[in-house]
């Protein structure tokens, strides 16, 4: 079935579109702390491509870690467009395009998933 | 995946919110004792207040909140201004006034301004997102 495949590539980008909304608002909420280094989660695609090896788990208790979420990496002082006096390397109009592309292609994603759930939708009733 | 990252987006922006207005609180007392001069003959002025913040780490949801580090006290030298007929002047007829500098107020909360904006901003975003997803469950 590949657009069960697609549904789950939906979720995991929708979940990686989320972690990288929480980075963004870390990184505005600490606009003005010193010393704070702005974050970003790695690209989707390294995501996707990554192979991660799962941690082996020997009793009920343990709790996997996620592997679909991303970690965070700091950004290069190179990628960010101003580094302050204090160390701060958050730029709010850098952080708040990153926002509006979240947001965007969120928007995308959800409509994608919407679309093919009425795909499916229409097979079955027919 | 335990914390929902947008619960958690939400909940920095707060933190956001609140240490950015305390500190428009802070700029807010600075001007209104712009002119607070000592008591007493030859006391000292208000000192102007000063605040900072630290990022603090929330093991629970591993993201970075932001808090206030402290509220402290401006050394700067007080200025000085020569009125003889002041309540507060010592025996050479001279006031101590507030080192506080309303331009420098000014620039502080333009920025504390535009800041309290951006978080705003992001909690607009993480809220349509959470409802552009809840809205997917009506088709």
């Amino acid at each position: 079935m590949e657009s069960l495949a697609l549904f789950s590539l939906a979720s995991q980008q929708a979940g990686w579109l989320s972690t990288r909304q929480a980075t963004i608002a870390s990184n505005v909420a600490n606009a003005n702390t010193p010393g704070y280094r702005a974050q970003d989660v790695q690209p989707f695609s390294s995501v996707m491509s990554h192979l991660q090896l799962t941690m082996a788990s020997t009793s009920s208790g343990h709790i996997a870690p996620d592997t679909a979420a991303s970690a965070r990496v700091n950004v290069r002082p190179s990628d960010s467009w101003d580094v302050l006096h204090s160390g701060n390397s958050v730029n709010l109009e850098q952080e708040m395009m990153k926002g509006g592309e979240v947001n965007r292609a969120h928007a995308l994603n959800l409509n994608v998933v919407r679309s093919f759930h009425q795909m499916l939708m229409s097979a079955v009733k027919s | 995946m335990a914390i929902d990252p947008l619960a958690s987006s939400l909940r920095l922006a707060g933190a956001g919110l609140q240490t950015q207005s305390a500190r428009l609180r802070v700029v807010a007392e600075n001007i209104a004792n712009a002119q607070s001069t000592g008591t007493s003959a030859g006391a000292d002025p208000y000192a102007r207040k000063t605040i900072t913040f630290e990022s603090i780490f929330n093991r629970a949801s591993g993201d970075n909140l932001v808090g206030i580090k402290a509220i402290g006290v401006d050394k700067t030298p007080f200025r000085v201004e020569h009125m003889p007929g002041n309540p507060a002047a010592d025996d050479k007829g001279d006031v101590k006034m507030p080192n506080v500098d309303l331009l420098f107020e000014m620039a502080d909360m333009r920025e504390a301004n535009r800041s309290y904006e951006a978080n705003l901003q992001v909690v607009k975003q993480s809220r349509d997102m959470i409802n552009q997803t809840i809205e997917l469950m009506r088709t």
